[in-house]
C-alpha cells in the first residue's frame, strides 16, 4: 500500500520541478528541463498506476469504501466554531487531504497519462520556441493543480486546484505574449473564470452552511442517508452554484466565450489544458457532487438543459470556422455540452465516460492540428490548406482515426461514449428529455460535418498553399508523432472498456464507477425507470442504427461539399443562406454583446457601459484635473473656476434650457462630481455621507 | 432663567463668531473672530460651573494662543487671502447638508432630554475636581498628551525647514 | 502608588516613545556627513523590542492605568501586528529615504511615535484615551505623507489628507460627547453597562458620529475618496505604512466600540459602508493606470470586505476582521515595498506603463509583486485567499447572504485590475527605458517578510485564527 498511502506525492512531484524550473530554469539546457519536467510526469503517471493498482485491492478489501489520506488540517482550525444550518456549530477547516475513489481514479489516469504524452510531444512542438523552461514549468505547475483539483478530499482543496488550473491556463494562453490578441485572450479567460468561480464559492460557502463540512465523503454519506428530501431549496440553489462554476470552467453557455479564444496558446497548451483536462474540472465536479444533484431535480433539467443547448449552439458555429484550431475548440464545448447533457439526465456514468473517450481523441485532434501547423509554419487558417494526406501521412492517419472516433464511426471509443449519452437521454426519466435527444442527434449530424469539413479541407482536395508554404512542409520529428500514435490506439480501443451489454458487453466502466454513483439510483428510484434489462429493446438497436446514420451522414455531406475544393471554394451554408451563415461565421455575435453590455470594451453609441464604463465614469479626470494641480500654484482658484464654469453652464442653465441635450453627457460623467481634487468636494461628500448616518441613526 | 438667557446669548455670539471666522478674507480679522469665539465659549464654561475650564480657556485659548496667532500674522505681513469665485455647488448641497445634519444631531438632543435638572457647580468644573481627574484617573491620557505635542512639534519643524 | 505591572502593561509603547526619542537625538549628533543609516537599525531595533515586549505581556494580561488600557489577546495581537508593519516598513525606507534625499530622523521618530498612537488605540478603553492615540497616529501619518518635500504631490497629498483628517476626526470628537451625553461615561465598559439597560437616541447619533471619524481612517464609502490622492503623493513606503498600520488600529477601535459596548443601530451603517466600499473601490480600480492609485482603490475595497465580517455574528466576526487584518497587512506591505523600490528616484515609475516588461527585467521582483497581486485577488494558498474565504463564509453563517453575493460578485471584477499589474509585468513590451535598481538587502528582508506571512496565512493558518479566536472571546464575553 506504499503508493497509495504516499498518494500526495503525485501532485507533489510536477510542483517540485516546476519551482526547480522557476529558480535554475534559466541555466538548464534543453536537455536537463526535459529531463525534470518530462520525467516528473512519467513518473507521476507511473505512481498514479500503481496506487489506482493498489486501491482495487484495497476497495476489495474495504467495501469499495473510497481511501482518503488526511495530512493536515490547512484552511481553519478545530477551534473556530461556526453555526450551521442543523443548529450544531462545526468547525471551521479544511484539510489538506486526498481521495482515491473510482471516479478520482479514472481522472488520475488519464490526466497523467495523456498529460504525459502532451509534454513528451511538446519537446518537439516548442524545441525552437523561446522561453522553454517557462513553457514546462508552467505545465509542470499545472500539472500539479490539476492532480490536486482531482485528488482533494474537500471542496476547498478542490478549489485550490480549481483556481490554480485557472491561473496556470492564464499564463499559458499568454505565452506568446508577444501577440496582444493572446493577452487578451488569456485576461478573458481568467475574468470569466472568475465569474463562474464567484458562484462556485457561494456553492461552497452554502455546502458548509447547510452540512457543517466540505468533506466529499462526509456530505456525500448525509445527502445519501434520506434525511434531506428530493426537491430540498436548499439543494437545488447549492448544486445550481455549484454548475454556475462548472459552466465558467467547463465552458457552457453562457460563460463558453473564454474557450475559443484560449486557442491563442501553444497547441500543446490547447490539447492538453482547453480539451484534454481542465475543461473537463466542471464535469469532474457535477459528478463528485452527484449526491447533491439527484436530490435537486430542477438543477439536474437546467444541467441537461444548459449542456444540449451548448452542444448545438457551439456545433453550429464550428460547422462555418476556417481556423483550425477554433473548429476544435468549438467541437470542445459542444461535446463538453454533450457531458453535461449526460449527468443532468443522471447518467452520470455516461458522462464519465465520454470525458474519458474524449480526452484521448480531443487530445490527439489538437495535437494532430499542432502537427499540421507545425508543419506548414504556423498557418492555421484551413483555406490555405489542402492536400496534405500524402505529405504528413503519420499526421493524417492518426487525425483521421481521432475524426472517426469523434464523428461517431462504429468501433471507435467516440461512438460508444455518445450513443451511450444519447440513449441513456432517450431512455431515462420516462422519456421526459426526448426533445433534448433530438438536439443531441441533430449535433451528433453537425459534429461529424465539420469534423469532416475540417479533414476534407486539410488533407484532401486541392492544395491551396502558397509555393514556398508547399516547399516547406514536413513531417513532425519523432517526439511528437509517437504521442499521436498511442492517442490513436486509446482513441480506437478505450471504447472497448464500456462496451454496452447490447452490444455483448459487460460495461465495466459504468460497474467500476458504481461505489461511486451507486446510491443516487436507490434515491431516485421513482424518477428513474427500472435498470437496464438484461436484453436490451429493440429501441436501443433503432437509435443505435440512427446514430451510425448521423456519423456516415455528415461525413457524406462533407465529403460532397469538400472533396474537390479547390482556391475560392464555396461554402455550402453561405451559398443556401448568406444570413445564416455571416451570423454563425461572427459567432451570433455574442462577444460583440458581451463587449456592450458587461465590459465596456465597445461603446454603445457615445455611451459605454458595463464596469470598465462605470470606471471610467468614476474617474475621467485624471488627465485633466490631477495633472493640473501638480502643475504648480493657483490651482484651487484655477479649478474651481473651471468648474464652478462647468457646472454653471451645463447643469444651472443647461438643465433649465437644454436639459435632454446634456444628459447623455451626464449618464458619463456622473461621478466627476465627487472626485475632482479638491478638498471642498472631498469633504462635500463626507457630510453627505454623514447626514445620511446621522439621518439613520435617529430614525 | 437669566443663567439660560445668558447661556443662549453666549452661544450666539459664539456661532456668529465662528461663521465670520471663516467668512472674513483678511487673516487678521479671522483671528479676532477667534477671539471672540474663544470668549464666549468661557463664558459658556462658567454657565456650566466649569471654573477652572473657563478660566484656562481665557488665559490659554483667548490670551496666549491668540496672541501669538496675531503676532504671527503681523510679523508676516499677510495680506486678504485671495478669494475663489466659488461654485454654488457648495451652497446648493454642501451649506444645506450641513444644516440638515446639524438639525438631526440637535433633534437628538433635544429628544435626550429627559427633563432632570443638572444643578449648577455639580460637575467636576472646579480646581480640584480637575486635578484628581488629570493627575490620577486620567493621568495616561494626560501624560501621552506630551507625545502628539512632540509629534505636532515635529510636524510643524519638518514642514517649516528649508531644503537644502 | 501605580503598580509596576502597569508599566509592563504598556511597555510597548514606552519602548517605541524612547527609541523615537533616541533616534532624533542622535542625528544631530552625527554631524553633516556621516552615514545616517545607522539610525534606521536603531529605530528597527526599537520596533523588534517593542514586538517583544508585546510578546512578554501574555503573563501579564489585565488592566492598567485606572482602567485606562486593558492588555488582553486582543490588544496583544493588534500590537504586534503594528509593531511587525512598523519594523517593516523600516527595513523598506533604508534605501528609499537616500535615494529621494528624505531626512532620517524626523522620519524614523514619526513612524515609531505614530505606531505609539496606533498600539494605543488596540488596547485603550477609554474613549478619551482613544482619541489622543487616534490624533497621535493621525497627525504623524499627515505628516509623512508630505515627506518629499521637492514634490508638489506630496504636498498636496498631506495637505488634503491633514485637512479631512481633521475634519473627520472632529467627528469622531463629537461622537465621544455625544455618547458621553448619553451615558455618562467615556469608558467603553462603563458604556456597555449603561447601553444595556436602553440606549438613547443620542446613543445611536454617538455611534454614527464615530463610525464617521473611524471610517474615514480605514477609508472605507462614503468617507474614502481622500484615499487615491493622498496614497498617490505620499512616499510609497510612508503608503504602506499607512494603508495598513492606522487602518489595523482603527479596525481595533472599531471593534471595541462596536462589540465591547454591545452598542446598538450600527448594523446597516457597517453594511452600507462595506457594500459602497467594495462597489465604488473595484470600480474605481478599474482604470487607474498609476500603480499607486490603483492600490489605494483596492485598499478602499479590501477595507470594504472587512466591513463584511463585521457585519457577521460575534466572535467568528472579530476574528474574521482580525486574520483579515494581518493578512492584508502582510500583502499590502509588500506591494507598496515592490512599488516603491520600482518608483526609484522622485517617484518618476509609478504608471503601469512602467512596469511594462518588468518580468524579464527584474524577474524576482515581478514574481514577488505578482504574488502580492494574486493574494490581493483571493487566489488560494496565499493569505488573500483564507482571509475572504473566512470573511464570506463567517457572513454566510450569520445569514448575510446579499452582502457574501455583493462580495464575490465584487472580488471576481476586481481581478481584472490586479491581473491588469500581472499583464503589463509579464505581456506588455516595454514602451520607455525604465532603470530598475539593484535590490537593496534591507528590502530584500522585508519583501520576505511580507512574503513569508502572505504564504504562512494562506497554508498554515490555524495558529492565527485560532488566536483571532481568542482575541474575538476577550471582545465578546
Amino acid at each position: 500500500m506504499f503508493f497509495l498511502n504516499h498518494i500526495w506525492v503525485i501532485p507533489l512531484m510536477p510542483i517540485a520541478s516546476a519551482a526547480v524550473m522557476f529558480f535554475f530554469g534559466r541555466r538548464l539546457s534543453k536537455q536537463a528541463v526535459n529531463a525534470f519536467c518530462v520525467g516528473t510526469i512519467v513518473l507521476a503517471f507511473a505512481w498514479s498506476c500503481l496506487a489506482v493498482y493498489q486501491y482495487s485491492s484495497y476497495a476489495a478489501a474495504h467495501d469499495n469504501a473510497p481511501f482518503e489520506k488526511v495530512l493536515f488540517t490547512w484552511a481553519g482550525s478545530d477551534g473556530v466554531m461556526l453555526p450551521t444550518h442543523s443548529g450544531h456549530p462545526a468547525p471551521f477547516k479544511a484539510e489538506a487531504g486526498f481521495l482515491l475513489d473510482p471516479l478520482s481514479a479514472i481522472w488520475l489516469l488519464f490526466v497523467t497519462g495523456v498529460g504525459m504524452l502532451i509534454h513528451i510531444y511538446s519537446t518537439g512542438y516548442m524545441a525552437h520556441e523561446g522561453g522553454y523552461y517557462r513553457f514546462f514549468g508552467y505545465l509542470n505547475l499545472f500539472m500539479f493543480s490539476m492532480l490536486t483539483l482531482i485528488l482533494g478530499n474537500n471542496y476547498a482543496m478542490l478549489f485550490v486546484g480549481w483556481e490554480g488550473v485557472g491561473l496556470c491556463s492564464y499564463l499559458l494562453i499568454g505565452f506568446y505574449f508577444q501577440r496582444h490578441s493572446a493577452s487578451t485572450a488569456a485576461n478573458k479567460a481568467f475574468i470569466v473564470n472568475r465569474i463562474g468561480d464567484a458562484s462556485f464559492l457561494m456553492g461552497m460557502f452554502t455546502i458548509f452552511w447547510y452540512f457543517g463540512t466540505y468533506r466529499f465523503t462526509d456530505i456525500t454519506s448525509v445527502a445519501r442517508s434520506g434525511q434531506i428530501a428530493i426537491g430540498d431549496p436548499w439543494m437545488i440553489a447549492i448544486t445550481l452554484l455549484l454548475f454556475g462554476g462548472a459552466c465558467g470552467k467547463s465552458a457552457q453557455l453562457p460563460l463558453y466565450v473564454w474557450l475559443p479564444d484560449a486557442m491563442e496558446g501553444p497547441t500543446p497548451v490547447s490539447a492538453l489544458i482547453h480539451a484534454a483536462t481542465m475543461v473537463t474540472a466542471g464535469v469532474y465536479m457535477v459528478a463528485r457532487s452527484n449526491a447533491l444533484f439527484v436530490l435537486a431535480p430542477p438543477s439536474m433539467k437546467v444541467v441537461a438543459i444548459v449542456g444540449a443547448l451548448t452542444a448545438i449552439f457551439a456545433a453550429s458555429i464550428g460547422l462555418v470556422q476556417n481556423d483550425i484550431k477554433r473548429v476544435l475548440a468549438y467541437s470542445t464545448v459542444s461535446q463538453l455540452g454533450y457531458m453535461f447533457l449526460a449527468l443532468g439526465v443522471g447518467a452520470f456514468a455516461a458522462g464519465v465516460f465520454h470525458v474519458f473517450t474524449h480526452a484521448f481523441f480531443k487530445a490527439l485532434l489538437f495535437l494532430g492540428a499542432g502537427s499540421v501547423i507545425h508543419a506548414m509554419g504556423g498557418e492555421q487558417d484551413m483555406r490555405n490548406m489542402g492536400a496534405l494526406a500524402k505529405k504528413i501521412p503519420t499526421t493524417f492517419k492518426t487525425m483521421f482515426i481521432a475524426t472517426l472516433a469523434i464523428a461517431g464511426i462504429p468501433g471507435l471509443a467516440g461512438f460508444f461514449s455518445k450513443d451511450e449519452i444519447l440513449w441513456q437521454t432517450w431512455s431515462r426519466n420516462d422519456g421526459a428529455f426526448r426533445a433534448l435527444w433530438v438536439i443531441g442527434f441533430i449535433t451528433a449530424v453537425m459534429t461529424s460535418f465539420y469534423m469532416f469539413r475540417l479533414i476534407y479541407l486539410t488533407f484532401f482536395s486541392q492544395s491551396r498553399m502558397s509555393h514556398e508554404a508547399e516547399h516547406h512542409v514536413h513531417e513532425s520529428p519523432k517526439s511528437m508523432t509517437v504521442p499521436l500514435m498511442v492517442l490513436a490506439f486509446c482513441s480506437v480501443f478505450a471504447g472497448y472498456l464500456g462496451l454496452p451489454p447490447s452490444l455483448g458487453g459487460t460495461n465495466r466502466f459504468e460497474k467500476f464507477l458504481h461505489p461511486v454513483f451507486a446510491a443516487e439510483a436507490h434515491q431516485s428510484a421513482e424518477a428513474v425507470p427500472a435498470k437496464e434489462e438484461e436484453h436490451a429493446p429493440p429501441i436501443e438497436y433503432g437509435l443505435m442504427l440512427l446514430s451510425i446514420g448521423a456519423g456516415f451522414g455528415g461525413w457524406w455531406l462533407a465529403s460532397r461539399a469538400y472533396g474537390k475544393a479547390g482556391k475560392g471554394y464555396v461554402e455550402p451554408i453561405d451559398a443556401a443562406a448568406q444570413a445564416v451563415y455571416t451570423t454563425l461565421l461572427n459567432k451570433y455575435y455574442v462577444g460583440e454583446g458581451y463587449d456592450y453590455l458587461f465590459t465596456g470594451r465597445k461603446k454603445l453609441g457615445p455611451i459605454r457601459l458595463g464596469a470598465i464604463g462605470l470606471g471610467e465614469a468614476s474617474w475621467k479626470f485624471d488627465a485633466n484635473v490631477i495633472d493640473g494641480t501638480v502643475n504648480g500654484a493657483g490651482w484651487i482658484t484655477r479649478l474651481s473656476a473651471a468648474f464652478s464654469n462647468w457646472w454653471d453652464k451645463w447643469v444651472i442653465d443647461g438643465v433649465l434650457v437644454n436639459g435632454p441635450a446634456i444628459l447623455a453627457k451626464m449618464v458619463s460623467y456622473p461621478v466627476r462630481l465627487f472626485e475632482w481634487g479638491l478638498v471642498q468636494w472631498y469633504a462635500l461628500v463626507m457630510v453627505v455621507g454623514l447626514v445620511g448616518f446621522v439621518w439613520y441613526a435617529i430614525r | 432663567m437669566l443663567h439660560l438667557a445668558l447661556f443662549l446669548i453666549f452661544g450666539v455670539i459664539a456661532v456668529v463668531g465662528a461663521i465670520n471666522l471663516i467668512a472674513q478674507t483678511h487673516p487678521i480679522n479671522s483671528a479676532l473672530s477667534l477671539v471672540v469665539v474663544m470668549g464666549s465659549l468661557a463664558a459658556e464654561y462658567l454657565l456650566l460651573g466649569a471654573e477652572f475650564l473657563g478660566a484656562i480657556q481665557v488665559i490659554v485659548y483667548a490670551g496666549a494662543i491668540m496672541v501669538l496667532f496675531v503676532f504671527t500674522i503681523m510679523l508676516l505681513n499677510a495680506g486678504a487671502e485671495e478669494q475663489t469665485r466659488g461654485s454654488k455647488v457648495a451652497i446648493i448641497i454642501g451649506i444645506p447638508g450641513m444644516v440638515i445634519g446639524s438639525v438631526a444631531v440637535a433633534w437628538a438632543l433635544i429628544r435626550a432630554h429627559t427633563g432632570a435638572e443638572v444643578p449648577v457647580g455639580s460637575l467636576y468644573g472646579s480646581a480640584q475636581g480637575i486635578g484628581h481627574l488629570l493627575f490620577r484617573d486620567f493621568l495616561l491620557p494626560f501624560e501621552i498628551t506630551s507625545v502628539l505635542i512632540l509629534i505636532a512639534i515635529m510636524g510643524a519643524v519638518v514642514l517649516a525647514r528649508r531644503e537644502s | 502608588m501605580i503598580p509596576s505591572t502597569d508599566y509592563i502593561r504598556l511597555l510597548p509603547e514606552l519602548i517605541l516613545i524612547v527609541f523615537g526619542l533616541l533616534v532624533m537625538l542622535i542625528e544631530p549628533l552625527l554631524g553633516e556627513h556621516n552615514n545616517r543609516k545607522g539610525l534606521g537599525a536603531i529605530a528597527l531595533m526599537g520596533a523588534v523590542l517593542s514586538i517583544l515586549a508585546s510578546f512578554y505581556q501574555t503573563g501579564y494580561e489585565g488592566a492598567a492605568f485606572f482602567d485606562m488600557i486593558h492588555v488582553d489577546t486582543f490588544s496583544i495581537f493588534f500590537h504586534v501586528l503594528i509593531g511587525l508593519i512598523a519594523a517593516v516598513v523600516i527595513l523598506a525606507s533604508f534605501e528609499y529615504l537616500n535615494l529621494q534625499q528624505i531626512r532620517y530622523g524626523e522620519y524614523y521618530g514619526l513612524i515609531l511615535l505614530s505606531s505609539v498612537g496606533m498600539m494605543l488605540m488596540s488596547s485603550a478603553v477609554e474613549l478619551v484615551l482613544i482619541f489622543i492615540a487616534l490624533e497621535i497616529s493621525s497627525i504623524g501619518t499627515y505628516i509623512l505623507a508630505g515627506f518629499r518635500r521637492n514634490a508638489p504631490i506630496s504636498i498636496e497629498s498631506s495637505m488634503k489628507y491633514f485637512l479631512l483628517g481633521s475634519f473627520a476626526t472632529a467627528f469622531f470628537l463629537y461622537g465621544v460627547a455625544l455618547m458621553f451625553g448619553a451615558t455618562g461615561s467615556t469608558s467603553v465598559y462603563t458604556i456597555a453597562t449603561t447601553l444595556a439597560q436602553g440606549a438613547t437616541p443620542l446613543a445611536y447619533v454617538g455611534i454614527a458620529l464615530m463610525f464617521v471619524g473611524l471610517g474615514f481612517k480605514v477609508a472605507s464609502a462614503p468617507f474614502h475618496i481622500w484615499t487615491p490622492d493622498v496614497y498617490e503623493g505620499a512616499p510609497a513606503p510612508v503608503v504602506a505604512f499607512m494603508s495598513t498600520g492606522p487602518k489595523a488600529a482603527a479596525f481595533a477601535v472599531l471593534l471595541r466600540v462596536l462589540f465591547a459596548t454591545e452598542a446598538p443601530g450600527w448594523f446597516w451603517l457597517i453594511w452600507a459602508s462595506a457594500v459602497l466600499s467594495m462597489t465604488l473601490g473595484n470600480i474605481g480600480a478599474l482604470v487607474q493606470n498609476n500603480v499607486k492609485r490603483l492600490l489605494a482603490y483596492s485598499s478602499i475595497a479590501q477595507a470594504g470586505y472587512i466591513l463584511v465580517a463585521f457585519a457577521a455574528a460575534k466572535d467568528i466576526g472579530i476574528s474574521a476582521v482580525i486574520f483579515y487584518a494581518a493578512a492584508y497587512a502582510a500583502m499590502n506591505v509588500g506591494a507598496f515595498a515592490v512599488a516603491s523600490h520600482l518608483a526609484n528616484v522622485g517617484e518618476k515609475y509609478v504608471t503601469l506603463d512602467d512596469y511594462a516588461g518588468l518580468g524579464r527585467r527584474a524577474p524576482g521582483l515581478a514574481a514577488v509583486l505578482t504574488i502580492f497581486m494574486l493574494s490581493l485577488i483571493g487566489i488560494p494558498v496565499t493569505g488573500g485567499f483564507l482571509a475572504k474565504f473566512y470573511v464570506f463564509q463567517a457572513a454566510m453563517q450569520s445569514h448575510l447572504t446579499g452582502l457574501v453575493i455583493i462580495g464575490v460578485i465584487n472580488s471576481a471584477v476586481a481581478a481584472y485590475y490586479y491581473l491588469r499589474v500581472i499583464v503589463y509585468m509579464y505581456m506588455r513590451e516595454p514602451q520607455r527605458d525604465v532603470p530598475v535598481l539593484k535590490m537593496p538587502f534591507a528590502l530584500g528582508v522585508s519583501l520576505a517578510a511580507c512574503l513569508a506571512a502572505t504564504i504562512y496565512l494562506g497554508v498554515l493558518p490555524g495558529r492565527i485564527l485560532d488566536y483571532a479566536m481568542a482575541s474575538a472571546r476577550v471582545l465578546v464575553r
